[in-house]
């Protein structure tokens, strides 16, 4: 009997993601006969020693009792747990409080906590689905999201229950139990880094406007006017390009020390407050400074959003500039339509989007720290592109956490190096150094040195699919 | 306990995570095993034994010495030196002699060797000298602060705990305001800068190995006698690319393809950009010596601010003529001249000849590249 689109997709995606980081031992137990999804009734009836994950549990439209559970050197946290199953022979493990597993004395694992449905509603954002709440640019912001009134945003919910499902399928295969660590069978975490090239003149005219405006604005609070912003105005008056193109050789030149590499999104088209500050002009200077195993992409201007001409416009003038085809991208100001934006944006050849994020909190939009195909849930199928959501922000982790930002990240990539992961990191040439926001100087510098210390494995968007498209193929 | 208790030896493949483990713990640091393996185990010279000297109490590491083999090269051809490294003992089993013993077991595995001459820097340079090392000289900075930290990082260096709170924030306040100046001024010349127009002539990244550095190596030698680290590729590759601290920038210059040198710098963990080495042979009937040595300096300053330096440190350590060369120019870019530095010590393995003799330290060309690598 063939399984439901939806399971063979999350199967699916749950395949690439061991392929990306787990050791190939684990890819091919859980693509064995151990692992099976199947309906609640079945699962719980069959009474053979495999992994049975229930896939038709309902699931509520609010993360219900969070809870935490000891993992492989970190903490998990779950929601929506499932009930132990009410017939006889099964334990909980660790506990009743806490359930990762429920195992039946005949050995059958069923995971303590509705994974299918979790996952399956993260990766098909079901959560905006259900929320109409929109803020002025269109968006589903971090603000309306269910997630974060529970504190979960920044949980790799994905990520760890792939991690348990590893673990299971080890422990099922050398002891007949689960085991609760992973030990060398997870890879070194992934920094995927990228840059939105919104700004590379300082002297575009809504930059100076805004410095200027920044100028007068604590008067109308009788306050003193903030006068550093002159030099500002003055400094990008007199050399353009200082703190902003500049610091694209900066962040190169330390990319490379660290044997990193990273995606600039190149932001053309109309100009304006939203549009394109400096146009087309400093792009074929730019290309001519990112080195080749780099990645380059589009950054879709604002008004493009669904708007086949205009996109259209906008990709054949880049794609006039850029010597490689353009395949990735990332959205102007993180706007998207997630049931429009992907089958709109595959017409136009782009395969990799990174537009999955949030602008005012920093956060796993998808619950995943890594990439995953889209599925397209009116049609029930999987759609030819591949979603690699962005998890932290430049100036939002700074804004969130203020000098606890580096503490956080280092945490969050803690996390991933103990259960596997990509984390996906946005930095925007004027943010990286640039002494008119002293506050963020320093932070990519040290965000870099923190993944190094964790031996993080740097890849881009683009080279994450190629390896999972890769493993395939071999 | 007798000094003999302790045992001295080469280090055994089974202890070298411990000797790093007692590193962090007496530095508290994190190193890790794998920097430590680039650092020690995965040299050039291709030996079967590490020349890594541990002192061993009861199954303990209680000291370390090590030394790095490293090929220099003079007008005479190519030939084997080390650098003194991981002086380390145990405060709790000092007065044991276990420095000297411990270099009593690297001076035989560097005769064995043919090691002509040890070298290294060194803040504690009496222990070097009660075992017949030389002290040839010290380090001496050239120096650009791009913002305030710069100078807070030098004080910060510089400052001795015996000095009343007073002095201290006097001495700051003096250091801060002159650093200012400094800022300024090296700005202003940064900016006078003009780059050097040539056709055929251009700037470009080495990012990978190439057997052209150890040519131009060999034609530095010939031009500028003397003797410096022989810098083939196989140096290239181990020193820089496959640093795992950090790895340099490496500019080349080129003249219609061919290479006629390059600068080497890097951001450190601390945040202060480096320059690591610097090493150029030209033509002077197409271009001057000076003229490439600015390009490449100006490449190094402005690529180390944008990747968000406090400053920029490189060395000046002697009188050979192309150290003096690139004082002099540096100097005009906007590089400040500060004598505050490490002794350079040298102990002569093969009987002071005139290849190692410490008297003629002139001719060595020093770089930072001479550094273990931590900065790049």
């Amino acid at each position: 009997m063939s399984l439901p689109p939806e399971v063979q997709y999350l199967h699916s995606q749950i395949l690439n993601h061991l392929k990306l980081f787990f050791a190939p031992k684990v890819t091919h137990l859980f693509d064995s006969h151990l692992v099976r999804f199947l309906p609640y009734n079945d699962a719980i009836t069959i009474k053979e020693k495999i992994i049975a994950i229930p896939y038709d549990i309902p699931i509520s439209s609010v993360p219900v009792e969070p809870y935490k559970v000891d993992f492989s050197g970190t903490k998990l946290t779950l929601w929506n747990r499932i009930d132990r199953p009410h017939n006889l022979g099964w334990t909980a493990i660790p506990n009743e409080l806490t359930p990762l597993w429920y195992r039946h004395k005949e050995g059958t694992l069923i995971p303590g906590w509705n994974l299918f449905g979790n996952l399956y509603k993260l990766l098909t954002f079901g959560e905006e689905a259900e929320s109409i709440q929109r803020d002025s640019h269109g968006r589903f912001v971090a603000a309306y999201s269910q997630r974060k009134e529970c504190g979960l945003l920044e949980v790799p919910a994905f990520n760890e229950a792939t991690a348990v499902l590893a673990a299971g399928c080890l422990g099922l295969q050398e002891k007949g139990e689960p085991f609760l660590n992973l030990k060398d069978a997870v890879k070194a975490p992934v920094i995927s880094l990228s840059h939105d090239c919104d700004v590379l003149y300082g002297n575009d005219f809504w930059t100076q406007a805004v410095r200027a405006f920044r100028v007068i604005e604590p008067l109308r609070r009788l306050r003193f006017p903030k006068l550093s912003n002159i030099r500002w105005i003055a400094k990008n008056a007199v050399i353009p390009r200082r703190f902003y193109f500049d610091n694209v050789t900066g962040m190169i030149d330390l990319e490379r020390s660290f044997g990193f590499t990273s995606t600039f999104y190149l932001l053309n088209g109309t100009a304006g407050r939203f549009g394109a500050r400096n146009g087309l002009k400093p792009i074929p200077e730019l290309c001519k400074v990112i080195p080749l195993h780099w990645g380059k992409g589009i950054h879709y201007n604002y008004d493009t959003f669904l708007n086949s001409d205009l996109f259209a416009s906008q990709y054949a003038e880049l794609q006039s500039v850029i010597n490689i085809r353009i395949i990735s991208g990332r959205a102007h100001y993180l706007r998207f339509d997630p049931d429009k934006s992907f089958s709109f944006l595959s017409q136009f050849g782009i395969r990799v989007d990174e537009s999955s994020g949030f602008s005012d909190f920093i956060g796993y939009r998808n619950g995943i720290a890594g990439c995953f195909q889209v599925f397209d849930r009116s049609a029930s199928k999987t759609i030819e592109m591949w979603e690699v959501p962005m998890t932290i922000m430049d100036s939002t982790i700074v804004r969130q956490y203020g000098r606890d930002a580096l503490k956080v990240y280092s945490a969050m990539m803690h996390h991933l190096s103990r259960i596997g992961g990509a984390m996906t990191v946005l930095f925007h040439p004027g943010a990286f150094y640039n002494p008119e926001f002293p506050e963020m100087i320093g932070i990519y510098h040290n965000i870099l040195m923190e993944s190094r210390r964790l031996r993080a494995r740097s890849l881009t968007a683009a080279e994450m699919i190629n390896q999972i498209k890769d493993s395939v193929s071999a | 306990m007798t000094e003999q208790d302790i045992l001295v030896r080469l280090v055994e493949d089974s202890e070298m995570q411990a000797c790093n483990l007692f590193h962090n713990k007496l530095y508290k640091k994190s190193r890790s095993f794998e920097q430590w393996q680039w650092e020690f185990k995965s040299n050039l010279y291709n030996s079967s034994s590490v020349p890594f000297a541990v002192a061993v109490n009861q199954g303990q590491i209680v000291g370390t010495q090590a030394l790095i083999p490293i090929r220099m090269i003079d007008r005479t051809g190519v030939y084997w030196t080390a650098k003194s490294e991981e002086t380390l003992v145990d405060p709790q089993f000092r007065g044991n002699k276990l420095f000297e013993r411990m270099y009593t077991v690297l001076f035989n595995y560097a005769k064995e060797h043919n090691y002509v001459n040890i070298w290294g820097f060194t803040p504690a340079a009496k222990a070097f000298t009660r075992l017949d090392f030389s002290i040839s000289a010290r380090t001496e900075q050239l120096f650009i602060p791009f913002s305030q930290k710069a100078i807070s990082m030098l004080l910060a260096k510089g400052t001795s705990g015996t000095q009343s709170t007073i002095k201290r924030s006097l001495r700051n306040i003096v250091a801060h305001a002159g650093g200012r100046i400094a800022q300024s001024v090296a700005a202003f010349k940064i900016s006078m800068q003009r780059r050097v127009k040539l056709t055929g002539l251009k700037l470009e990244n080495i990012c990978d190995p190439t057997d052209e550095t150890a040519e131009v190596c060999q034609r530095f030698i010939d031009r500028w006698g003397g003797r410096t680290i022989y810098r083939d590729s196989n140096y290239f590759k181990w020193r820089f690319f496959t640093n795992p601290y950090v790895r340099s920038n490496i500019a080349g210059i080129f003249f219609e393809k061919e290479l006629l040198g390059w600068v080497a710098f890097s951001l450190g963990d601390d945040g202060m950009g480096y320059l690591i080495d610097l090493m150029v042979n030209g033509d002077e009937s197409r271009i001057s010596t000076e003229s490439l040595v600015r390009e490449l300096l100006l490449e190094a300053v402005i690529r180390t601010r944008n990747m968000g330096a406090y400053g920029i440190r490189s060395w000046h350590v002697n009188e050979h003529p192309f150290d003096r060369i690139v004082t002099r120019v540096a100097k005009k870019v906007g590089f400040f001249h500060i004598k505050r530095g490490h002794a350079f010590v040298l102990y002569d393995c093969d009987g002071g000849s005139s290849r190692s003799a410490a008297d003629n330290f002139n001719e060595w060309y020093i770089t930072r590249a001479f550094t273990q690598g931590l900065h790049g």
